[in-house]
């Protein structure tokens, strides 16, 4: 075992932290965060420096690194900022199933773009507000003439659903089963509805509507028959994504209460003097420590190729319920402080809790975990 | 012991309701969305005697138990967490030092419209370097011939925007810390008086939240609370034993809103094919949940209740508080949680009862507060 990261690891961290800390200002962010708007130019700056995509191959644009070296740009991103964090690691949301298994030339067409900055992607899988439910996804394509599919249906909650330029789409085929395609949002026959959301605000989501959109067949990616392949890796790998996000962002809303405990007097003492504080610092940065290794324990299964689904969902579990415990404890120790938005760990309390949606509830996990160690639920 | 509500009280609670439902909630989403309080509520508020309920007849008060109160805040908390701070200050903290240590005078000058809502009241002590702290503030109200002369800055402040008249907390005697302390009443048309600003907050968005400034605000020596200099402090002492069961009462209201809208989710849905009302783990979720809530209800009730017969230590409020305000965060938090995405969307009430629900840790001294108070109450 070796529980270090390798210098080139040190060397992305760093340099992910010092162009945070450079270009996410806390005006800015409090701004886009009440806003609702997309960090565009740091976006662009992030990918001319190559923190999209670091971990696709050379060819697609990336820098051929691992999947955790990405985990660690997002963490360091998340650290500085949740909310322009999470919306910069959101852009190429959707693009683990095309590296996996589309084509060449799908890699090409799709990747290049995303680590250059020039477009976004997202997912359009689920259509209630459960990802996972696959007994209310409804959404057909016909294959009615030679090279083309027909979609049809609605999708919801759909993450970038007015920023991407293209989607993700699991689908049904009445004959070639669960398909995924490649729908570009300037198609005719799409309409998006995003909604107004708690946290996360940078990243829209909401209704995705396909009204007979025509959808060329080299826009199929893998075989006929294998969505929910598709599916079952795209959330696996976004699943290590939003433990990253979690991670950078308990690790921001703990920087930022510690900084507060040591300057903010009461009593004539600094807050940091109090043992009813300092315990909670304790606890705070203990709770980290073992997110981090769960965290990165996974990351590493998944870029040596034995990734265990059991593993994962008792990493999104533990680090889940530590991200809303840290952050809220964050946010305590600001006093009245905290509850207004001019501090950034107001955000970071709303942003927590939309990260924490996404790493699934507590039931949904230990069911997972459950069923690994006993068998499916009779 | 008897351990209901009379028919009285249960009468009261319906009518309350009623009036609620029917002239608060179809504020809520405006002004929530707006971040501002809708001021047209107090005339209507006082016209049904549902302001500063504590004030006696004698000054146009309905003269009701704090029993009553809280039974009241906890509908309209139920309804909105947002408008019920407005409520709860002005009825509390920033009349009732007046009723109790208030000149004749003033008591006429400001209960009565007041209780009508003619006139919105406020209350400022913290400061931005004293919070918790209370001893720490740095307002000054310097003597000057038949008057004092306010100087300082007030934040965090419930109605600060839309207050007539707010009750301030400042150093007569700034040498004395903590005991040179007074209060005074401060009219919104007072040359000196200013509002900075007003505060975007987590939650409580219907509720106005601003920073204030004094500048050399003159105020009148007869509209400083009680005859001697010094001991301000001393006389919040009952509003706060007060506003700390008020927030059992807000806790339990906003937990009660939030487990309801769950209960009504869960019956509704289906997941993976089947109803989420069959999930064991949420069948226990919801077990806890009303668990919870009947203990913050009657422990609130049993504060409220030593509060009426004048046996209510500053220990027993601040366990009401400590216990309800820790209690409706899990609740909160695990509606927030099942509904998963359809949870953070701003149309849906769960994500405004998780924000509004995080603020009970906070104000009226903060958990970490309500656990010293208790250990001292321990004789510790």
């Amino acid at each position: 075992m070796d529980f270090q990261l390798s210098d080139e690891q040190k060397d992305i961290q760093k340099a992910a932290k010092e162009f945070a800390q450079g270009e996410f200002d806390p005006d800015l962010a409090l701004e886009l965060d009440q806003s609702g708007k997309f960090p565009e130019a740091i976006w662009k700056k992030a990918a001319q420096l190559g923190f999209i995509g670091i971990h696709y191959p050379e060819e697609f644009g990336g820098q051929g690194c691992g999947l955790f070296e990405n985990l660690l740009v997002i963490e360091a991103f998340c650290t500085v900022d949740s909310g322009i964090g999470s919306a910069l690691s959101t852009v190429d949301l959707g693009s683990e199933v095309v590296l996996k298994f589309g084509s060449h030339e799908q890699k090409r067409q799709f990747l290049l773009p995303l680590t250059k900055g020039e477009r976004r992607l997202g997912i359009a899988f689920a259509e209630s507000e459960d990802n996972g439910d696959l007994a209310v996804i409804n959404t057909i394509a016909e294959r009615k003439m030679d090279g083309y599919y027909f979609i049809h249906g609605k999708k919801s909650y759909v993450i970038n659903v007015s920023l991407a330029d293209s989607f993700v789409t699991l689908c049904k085929e009445p004959k070639e089963g669960w398909i995924t395609l490649i729908v570009e949002r300037e198609k005719e026959g799409i309409e998006v509805h995003p909604v107004d959301k708690m946290g996360l605000r940078m990243i829209p989501f909401g209704d995705l509507l396909f009204k007979e959109v025509l959808v060329p067949l080299g826009n199929r990616i893998g075989r006929e028959g294998d969505g929910l392949a598709h599916m079952d890796h795209c959330y696996q790998t976004i699943g290590l994504k939003n433990v990253a996000r979690a991670l950078g962002t308990a690790q921001g809303a703990f920087d930022r209460a510690l900084q507060h405990a040591k300057q903010r007097e009461q009593f004539g003492r600094k807050l940091s003097q109090f043992q009813a504080i300092r315990h909670k610092l304790a606890d705070m940065a203990a709770s980290i420590e073992v997110a981090r290794c769960l965290a990165y324990k996974s990351a590493a299964e998944y870029d040596r190729g034995n990734m265990d689904h059991g593993f994962l969902s008792v990493t999104q579990l533990e680090v889940g319920r530590r991200l809303v415990a840290i952050v809220d404890e964050a946010l305590q120790i600001f006093g009245g402080y905290g509850y207004m938005a001019e501090q950034a760990i107001e955000h970071y309390y709303r942003d927590a809790w939309a990260i924490g949606v996404e790493l699934g509830t507590e039931e949904e996990q230990k069911d997972a975990i459950a069923e690994v160690m006993i068998g499916p639920s009779q | 012991m008897f351990f209901e509500l009379n028919e009285q009280q249960k009468e009261f609670q319906k009518r309350v309701r009623e009036i609620y439902e029917r002239e608060v909630s179809p504020l809520v989403e405006e002004y929530e969305r707006k971040e501002a309080f809708p001021v047209q509520l107090y005339p209507i508020l006082g016209a049904e005697h549902l302001l500063c309920q504590r004030c006696p007849k004698e000054y146009g008060g309905p003269g009701l138990d704090k029993m009553t109160e809280c039974i009241t805040v906890e509908e309209l908390n139920r309804i909105c967490v947002g408008i019920g701070a407005s409520i709860m200050v002005h009825g509390g903290l920033a009349t009732d030092p007046i009723l109790h240590f208030g000149s004749e005078e003033l008591k006429l000058k400001y209960l009565s419209p007041a209780v009508r809502g003619e006139k919105i009241g406020a209350f400022a002590l913290t400061e931005p370097n004293a919070g918790s702290d209370a001893s720490g503030i740095r307002t000054t109200a310097i003597k000057q011939g038949n008057g004092y002369r306010l100087n300082g800055p007030k934040t965090f402040i419930t109605n600060g925007t839309i207050c007539d008249f707010v009750t301030v907390a400042a150093y007569t005697d700034p040498s004395k810390r903590g005991t040179g302390i007074n209060l005074f009443v401060v009219e919104r048309e007072d040359p000196g008086f200013y509002v900075i600003k007003t505060l975007k907050k987590l939650g409580n968005h219907s509720s106005d939240t601003a920073e204030l400034a004094f500048d050399d605000c003159y105020v009148p020596k007869e509209r400083m609370l009680g005859e001697q200099e010094g001991g301000g402090l001393e006389q919040l002492e009952g509003t706060l034993k007060s506003g700390r069961l008020t927030y059992g009462a807000r806790s339990t209201g906003v937990g009660q809103a939030a487990f309801e809208a769950t209960l009504s989710y869960i019956k509704r849905t289906k997941r993976h094919g089947q109803p989420l009302a069959r999930s064991q783990a949420i069948r226990f979720i919801m077990a806890e949940m009303a668990m919870s809530l009947e203990a913050m209800r009657y422990m609130t009730y049993r504060g409220a209740w030593l509060f009426d017969r004048g046996f209510a230590s500053m220990k027993d409020a601040s366990i009401v508080k400590l216990f309800c305000s820790e209690s409706v965060q899990s609740i909160v938090q695990k509606a927030m949680a099942i509904q998963k995405n359809a949870g953070l969307r701003a149309d849906n009430p769960v994500q405004r009862f998780l924000r509004d629900g995080r603020l009970s840790k906070i104000p009226e001294g903060t958990s970490e507060i309500q656990h010293l108070v208790i250990a001292s109450g321990l004789g510790l």
